[in-house]
């Protein structure tokens, strides 16, 4: 036994980098509604939740592929893609819910192609999904010729606007898929092999798991949400576009980062992703009802990711070296 | 070398030959792993015991030779075959996932589920702490993550892991080339306590007095060739390294030193 | 080597996949083509009584007039254009447009651009690419001000006549450097603004709250549009702008910016979106929220979805120019100026507010 070491505390993590956000958030929410009577409405809380959806959505997808070490820059095409095969099963006269379940595959079928490469091939997860992004991006151009799609049966839109009362299905999604993932990464072989690739994976390698199975899968079940994420935004605009989600993976990615996930893998917080996307959310929200310029969205959200991950990454130094 | 009634061989080595290019890193290598034992390989650098390991532990194959496990002859042995035949490799690294706790890394690809998928962390826990204590292993915080161990606390749970999932021998490379004095004592309780729970361990060193300490049996590699093979019982410490030294070539070029 | 090997079997199959795809598209493409015209023909006869090919003539005669005296046509001429982005329906509509244009006029015509609307500098580097091949002149318009700059020094020097097509490059950047361009050919992004402004304003007659929906900002087209509606909004009693937010072309921002909008400003009378993909998703965010009654919203571009929207109702106006009139102009501005005629000052081209009580006057539009 060495002392100095407190029995419970030794590097159990606190959430640390979550409960700053969190403050933030809070500062945020209260600075709001001081300075806009609308901002504390159930509907304006329920537009922030409805916006931040999708993202939350491929942010949960990303937080186990950074979490496994690697990085997904394709899920912003991936939503492009999806939204036009299923604009276009549509416009073919598939049913809408057949079309839906096929799109949201198809993201899975691209999230595989992305999977299997950097798994049997051992190439980085960046050069992958650089690739895949153009790739993906360069199909949805190619199929549609630059143009939207548009003019689908009503039924397409109840999932994005559909109204269960208080809220919305993209709402009821996102909250579903975050206690979903919650139990996934601490309660599956899956979420706990996600993290060790990200930890060492030739450990993993050594006591007899197939690396290259689960590697896939985390790429697969990204592709699904950012397939999703697709569905959501063809039926919330009633359109398909193939410059849809353009620059998107940046977005998720700093979301992910900022909510406490190390991009060194081994580390994932799903609790954090949600606070960090709602964060963003309440972000955009509250500049526009204040009718705020984007460039200070932009300076602000810019200045949290770097102090926030800044301050959690002193804190871990100053505790003994990993 | 006559051997002493009742022990049985867990892996035999039968003339094995291993050559990189023009140099010969193992000739007619021919030896033998006991249930129940300790035994020690040692040797200088470059003479040839890294790779013995490594034919071993199957990541990489012999020119010739062949190989007895239990009794089965094989010609090279894979990474899934040594998996298989319950060997376990304890290299210096660890193989460690310095994010996870005691119970995740000693679990790691053997996990326990209920209803066949929801990891039982309860059930886990417990026996991690059943098999720290048969071990005599002292690692009173089992959630913290094992980077924040120290080396023997890490070796340790290295150990247990093997332990626990079911090996029958256990290889390691230098145990206690980077530990302090208190931890090597430690360490070595450890892998002395080892075969009397059944297991056969072989233990590479260049640490002759942990060596004549703590193993049954000592192989003396020199340039590739078994050079002596000596029971402890029959040797002290001073006649171990005088054999040891005598024919050891100091090794200052790269080329000569396989390792 | 195991890596190398495989990294080169991965980009092998990759081309070829694209090979495969832009090679099967271009056959389709080109059935698609003839398709078009055949049923082009059929549309202009069956719209030659019709209002909307009036409405293109008489544009069509504006812009001639600008243009007198016409140059020769069969000199063989051979054009480059570079525009802004095949991603924008608006654009890959235009490079049809020219290339129809082109054929109209007998002259080759070739349509590039650059990968991705806002990827300045590989526009910068098509151009440059541009200037070492045969071309006589090249028609471009750049994503912003500046980043075609360097190019258009390099094609003063090389003497390829360049004319700007719609966004204007900066002029006394340009001079300052040395360089000129031999051409304009463009629409008033102001004028634009300014004629939905007022069009908007004749359905509010009380006035009340509008917003305005952006490009990115800084791009010539949304500040452009912004400004003249600004003005207007600003010039009339009654009328106040409680917003104006970047929507940055994209039509998932917009949609978020219109359902916030309205939650901040409950009694918004009008939205003004710099584009029709934005003002499209205003409207479905206000259909969302039941809210659409009571507000106006207006687009600019007229795109084809624009137009089924406003027959349907739900979109309440845009503008337009003719692109096809529009680029034929510019073709025939660029072969007048490789002919050696001076072109004074910019040719505007001619503007329609299309709104519900007009839409039929449109049909046929191209």
């Amino acid at each position: 036994m060495i002392k100095g070491y407190d029995k419970k505390s030794v590097g159990i993590e606190k959430p640390f980098t979550q409960l700053f956000l969190l403050g933030i958030m809070i500062l945020l929410v209260i600075f709001l509604s001081i300075k806009s009577p609308y901002f504390l409405t159930w509907n304006n809380l329920r537009n922030i939740l409805d916006h931040t959806s999708t993202q939350l959505i491929m942010a949960i997808g990303m937080t186990f592929v950074i979490s496994s070490g690697g990085i997904d820059l394709s899920v912003g095409s991936i939503v492009a893609l999806t939204g036009i095969c299923i604009g276009l099963m549509l416009k073919g006269g598939v049913s809408v819910v057949l079309s839906s379940i096929i799109g949201v595959l198809i993201g899975g079928i691209l999230g595989a192609i992305n999977g299997v490469i950097i798994s049997k091939l051992k190439i980085a997860p960046f050069i992958v999904t650089i690739g895949s992004m153009s790739l993906f991006r360069g199909i949805s151009l190619v199929i549609t010729e630059g143009m939207p799609i548009y003019g689908f049966p009503p039924q397409i839109t109840y999932f994005g606007k559909g109204d269960l009362g208080k809220i919305n299905p993209p709402i009821i999604l996102g909250i579903f898929m975050a206690i979903l993932s919650v139990f996934l990464l601490k309660y599956t072989k899956w979420g706990q092999y996600s993290l060790a690739l990200g930890g060492n994976e030739e450990a993993l390698r050594r006591v007899g798991v197939s690396v290259n199975f689960y590697k896939t899968t985390i790429y697969i079940f990204s592709g699904l949400m950012a397939g999703l994420a697709g569905l959501i935004y063809i039926s919330r605009l009633n359109a398909a576009e193939p410059n849809a989600g353009f620059m998107l993976e940046s977005d998720i990615i700093a979301a992910v980062i900022l909510g406490g996930t190390s991009m060194k893998g081994g580390k994932a917080s799903i609790g954090g992703t949600v606070i960090a996307c709602l964060l963003l959310g309440v972000v955009r929200n509250g500049l526009t009802l204040l009718s705020i310029s984007s460039y200070y969205q932009q300076l602000f959200i810019g200045a949290i990711i770097i102090i926030s991950v800044s301050i959690s990454e002193i804190r871990q130094r100053r505790q003994i070296q990993i | 070398m006559e051997e002493p009634k009742g022990n049985i061989v867990f892996a035999s080595l039968k003339n094995i030959s291993k050559s990189f290019g023009k140099v010969n890193a193992l000739k007619n290598v021919t030896m033998e792993i006991e249930k129940n034992k300790i035994t020690a390989i040692v040797g200088d650098n470059g003479s040839g015991k890294s790779t013995l390991i490594k034919i071993l532990s199957g990541t990489i194959r012999p020119d010739s030779g062949s190989i007895y496990i239990e009794d089965n002859l094989y010609k090279y042995i894979t990474p899934k075959l040594a998996y298989e035949k319950g060997i376990a490799t304890v290299y210096q690294d660890l193989a460690l996932d310095n994010f996870r706790d005691v119970t995740g890394n000693i679990f790691l690809g053997k996990e326990i589920t209920k209803f066949g998928f929801i990891l039982d962390y309860e059930k886990m826990y417990r026996e991690t702490e059943f098999l720290l204590k048969n071990l005599n292993i002292n690692i009173p915080y089992l959630k913290t993550p094992v980077g924040y161990l120290s080396g023997g606390q890490r070796q340790s749970v290295a150990i247990g892991r093997a332990v626990y999932q079911g090996k029958k021998l256990i290889i390691f490379d230098e145990p206690t080339a980077a530990m302090g004095v208190k931890e090597s004592t430690a360490a070595n309780h450890l892998i002395k306590s080892l075969p009397d729970k059944g297991f056969a361990v072989l233990i590479i060193s260049h640490d002759i007095y942990q060596v004549f300490d703590i193993s049954d049996r000592i192989f003396i590699l020199e340039h590739g060739e078994v050079v002596d093979d000596v029971m402890k019982n029959q040797v002290t410490p001073q006649e171990l390294r005088e054999r040891i030294s005598l024919g050891a070539k100091n090794c200052l070029r790269e080329s000569e030193c396989i390792d | 080597m195991k890596k190398v090997i495989s990294l080169v079997l991965v980009l092998t199959m990759l081309i070829s996949m694209l090979i495969g795809c832009t090679s099967k598209d271009m056959e389709t493409r080109e059935l698609d083509s003839t398709k078009d015209a055949e049923e082009m023909d059929l549309v202009e006869e069956n719209n030659s009584e019709e209002e909307g090919n009036s409405k293109i003539a008489e544009m069509e005669e504006i812009l001639m007039d600008q243009l007198e005296p016409m140059p020769e046509l069969d000199g063989g001429e051979k054009i480059g254009v570079l525009i802004i982005s095949l991603t924008n329906p608006f654009w890959s509509n235009m490079k049809d447009k020219y290339e129809k244009a082109g054929e109209e006029l007998g002259i080759e015509v070739e349509v590039l651009s650059a990968p991705t609307e806002g990827d300045t500098t590989s526009q910068l580097e098509t151009l440059d690419g541009m200037i070492v091949k045969d071309y006589d002149a090249i028609i471009f318009s750049p994503i912003d001000g500046n980043n075609l700059i360097p190019g258009l020094l390099r094609a003063n020097q090389a003497n390829v006549p360049v004319i700007n097509l719609g966004p204007g490059v900066n002029q006394d950047a340009l001079k300052e450097q040395g360089g000129h361009v031999d051409g304009i050919i463009t629409v008033d992004f102001e004028n634009q603004g300014k004629m939905v402004a007022e069009d908007m304003l004749k359905q509010m007659p009380d006035g009340g709250k509008v917003a305005i929906i952006q490009g990115i900002p800084g791009a010539g087209q949304s500040e452009g549009r912004t400004k003249g509606a600004k003005e207007v909004f600003e010039n009339t009693e009654g009328v106040e702008i409680v917003s104006i937010q970047p929507g940055n072309w994209d039509r998932n921002t917009a949609y978020n910016i219109a359902t916030d909008l309205i939650q901040a400003h409950p009694d918004l009378k009008g939205i003004f979106a710099c584009n029709d993909v934005m003002a499209l998703a205003a409207v479905e965010a206000l259909e969302t929220a039941d809210k659409k009654d009571g507000i106006i919203v207006y687009g600019v571009d007229f795109t084809e979805e624009a137009q089924v929207a406003i027959k349907e109702g739900r979109l309440d106006g845009s503008i337009t120019y003719s692109p096809s009139v529009y680029t034929k102009a510019a073709l025939l501005l660029s072969l007048k100026i490789v002919q050696g005629e001076e072109v004074e000052g910019p040719v505007y081209s001619p503007l329609a507010v299309v709104n519900k009580e007009n839409i039929n006057d449109f049909d046929g539009w191209k």
